[in-house]
């Protein structure tokens, strides 16, 4: 009974229930769990070398080392390996938005044979993991002399994503084909039906996937760690690993460097939060369909 | 009558050029349909086809890496089954880390997805927070928790002692280090929460009106309407996660380095280590096999066993 009328106030919005209330405090407590990890680590970068160890623990330094910024980024040539990891995500974005949205036109608008296979196998190969082609791909690219470069990372991204294809396929299906036709009928391309007809209609989506792929980009490490020797060649995924052996103990000169890593992140978060809700959103509806 | 006509009469007069002229276009345009869909084609030829049949030989040999692969038969497998000290304690620790670790961030993501779903003051915040930990890139994530499990001055200790408890051994103990490594994965449960928050908010309004009408509780409209509502996307959700479970290397790699005595050495570690550490080429790929196996057959079991209870829209209508 209490149950609801709890559920009839919840739905006019007119009274704060006691369900509702239990919702809030633990909403709450976890919202604080899941934040507390990163205040911790704001304080830490703005702690000096000796604070750091202080127990019990100062919570909130008592005086401000902005400098740790500048020290910690001097240790593994942060900006350098900063760039790299810039260089490698914008180009990996390029060419994974590039390919997948021409490969998601030729399956969802183009009528040819074998269309549908290749769709399920594009599919398909999303389940199978990615463990599988590691070795027998590091063997053709040392054969290809790529072995210690960004080739191996980079090349690969212009070759389509089967995922990305996937979701613009869905979302070109949401897009009425008669745009197409009245474009065609005015003697227009395929290309340019999708870049300037689709394209436009298609923003969104095309944005999510630019963000998904920066942001993958961005975390990758198994292939640089594979692939990749050089210190001078590194991503930042790299250099902030090897902080575990090297200056294990500077731990205010290492939180500071990995702000600054996870710094356009969250910018990125914060900026195009509709894009990242809409993308995972998307993984719903494919679910269902 | 005038339609039939003109098709009967089309083989005899022009019929042959008419038809040639058609397939002709609709040779461009096939021909067209290839080239949009040309990268991932050589994409999948070249980065799923080539190393998966590849690897089926090279599993077979012994080989360096950068020697010529020498055939041996099924020596790797005899050697990973029953010599190799490392590859059931291998095969064990990635099986607990599955079953540790997919149930509960489903069920966590899936917990945090109904808390969040109906309106509340702050909920945008509420949602921000929780999604926010899984921007954080997965190798800073791991250095952060690497130093919040630090038994001296971490974070985790200093707040177990400011509470008066006992500290934890955290990942220097052979039992505490596998659950040590879910919970950083917990921490990132936002990018699941997400997915289920949209589909409860898919889930059509009139059916639990319809079950306010008939008078039922909380609980029964959760497990009757709700749950069943988002069967598929629970499917789907627990078969990614099965897969990505089984390729988990980055909190390993990066946290404990397969111990304290093998109790982390994930497979997907241990296929990692084997093969450009030790360079075992060949042994590694005969263990990437096996993993393969145990990933298909789990995840086909999920699949046959989950698939009874998810409920399709398109069924009702029978």
């Amino acid at each position: 009974m209490a149950g609801r009328t709890a559920l009839r106030t919840g739905r006019r919005k007119a009274k704060f229930s006691a369900w509702d209330a239990a919702r809030f405090a633990v909403l709450c407590i976890g919202a604080a769990a899941m934040l507390f990890p990163l205040l911790w680590m704001i304080t830490i970068a703005l702690k000096s070398d000796t604070e750091v160890f202080s127990i019990p623990p100062e919570w909130i330094p008592k005086e401000l080392h902005w400098s740790n910024f500048v020290t910690g980024t001097k240790q593994i040539h942060f900006w350098r390996t900063f760039a790299n990891s810039l260089i490698i995500a914008v180009l990996c974005t390029i060419g994974q938005v590039l390919s997948s949205v021409l490969v998601g036109y030729g399956l969802a608008r183009l009528h040819f044979p074998g269309r549908k296979l290749w769709f399920s196998l594009f599919v398909g190969s999303l389940m199978l993991p990615g463990f599988v082609g590691l070795i027998p791909l590091f063997h053709l690219y040392t054969g290809l002399g790529w072995y210690d470069s960004w080739l191996p990372i980079i090349v690969p991204a212009f070759f389509g994503n089967a995922t990305f294809s996937f979701l613009f396929v869905q979302y070109l299906k949401t897009i009425s084909v008669s745009f197409d036709e009245a474009a065609k009928i005015d003697g227009a391309s395929d290309l340019y039906v999708l870049a300037k007809v689709l394209a436009p209609m298609a923003m969104p989506i095309i944005v999510t996937m630019m963000i998904f792929s920066f942001q993958g980009s961005w975390n990758q490490y198994l292939e640089p760690l594979v692939y990749i020797v050089s210190p001078e060649k590194w991503t930042l995924a790299l250099g902030m690993a090897s902080f575990r052996g090297t200056y294990a103990t500077a731990w205010n000169l290492f939180m500071a460097a990995d702000l600054i890593y996870i710094a356009p992140m969250l910018l990125l978060y914060f900026f195009g939060q509709k894009f990242f809700m809409q993308g995972l959103g998307s993984v719903n509806s494919a679910a269902i369909k | 009558m005038a339609g039939i006509r003109a098709r009967r009469r089309e083989p005899h007069c022009d019929g042959g050029i008419h038809v040639s002229a058609i397939s002709r276009k609709q040779l461009r345009g096939w021909v067209k349909g290839y080239l949009f869909i040309l990268p991932s084609i050589i994409g999948f030829s070249v980065f799923v086809a080539y190393p998966l049949v590849s690897s089926v030989y090279y599993a077979l040999t012994e080989w360096g890496g950068y020697d010529r692969p020498r055939f041996v038969g099924f020596d790797n497998f005899k050697y990973i089954f029953t010599v190799d000290p490392a590859f059931w304690p291998s095969v064990r620790a990635t099986f607990l880390y599955v079953l540790m670790s997919v149930p509960s961030s489903l069920a966590l993501g899936l917990l945090l997805a109904v808390l969040l779903n109906k309106n509340l003051p702050g909920i945008k915040w509420f949602r921000t927070v929780y999604y926010l930990p899984t921007v954080v890139p997965s190798v800073a994530t791991l250095m952060l928790w690497m130093f919040i499990y630090e038994p001296q001055y971490g974070l985790a200790n200093t707040l177990l002692r400011m509470a008066g408890l006992p500290e934890g051994t955290w990942l220097t103990s052979e039992k505490t280090a596998l659950p040590s490594i879910v919970l950083v994965g917990l921490w990132q449960v936002g990018s699941g929460m997400i997915i289920f928050l949209s589909g409860l908010q898919s889930v059509p309004q009139d059916l639990y009106e319809a079950a306010e009408v008939d008078g039922a509780g909380r609980w029964r409209t959760f497990f009757r309407i709700t749950v069943p509502m988002i069967t598929p996307i629970l499917l789907l959700q627990l078969i990614l996660g099965v897969i990505g479970a089984f390729q988990a290397f980055n909190q390993v790699q990066v946290l404990t380095g397969g111990g304290p005595n093998f109790s982390t050495s994930l497979l997907n570690f241990k296929i990692y280590n084997d093969a450009f550490n030790s360079k075992m080429f060949g042994y590694a790929i005969s263990e990437v096999w096996i993993l393969f196996v145990i990933t298909m057959i789990f995840t086909a079991l999920t699949y046959l066993y989950s698939n009874r209870f998810v409920y399709y829209e398109s069924d009702n209508s029978k």
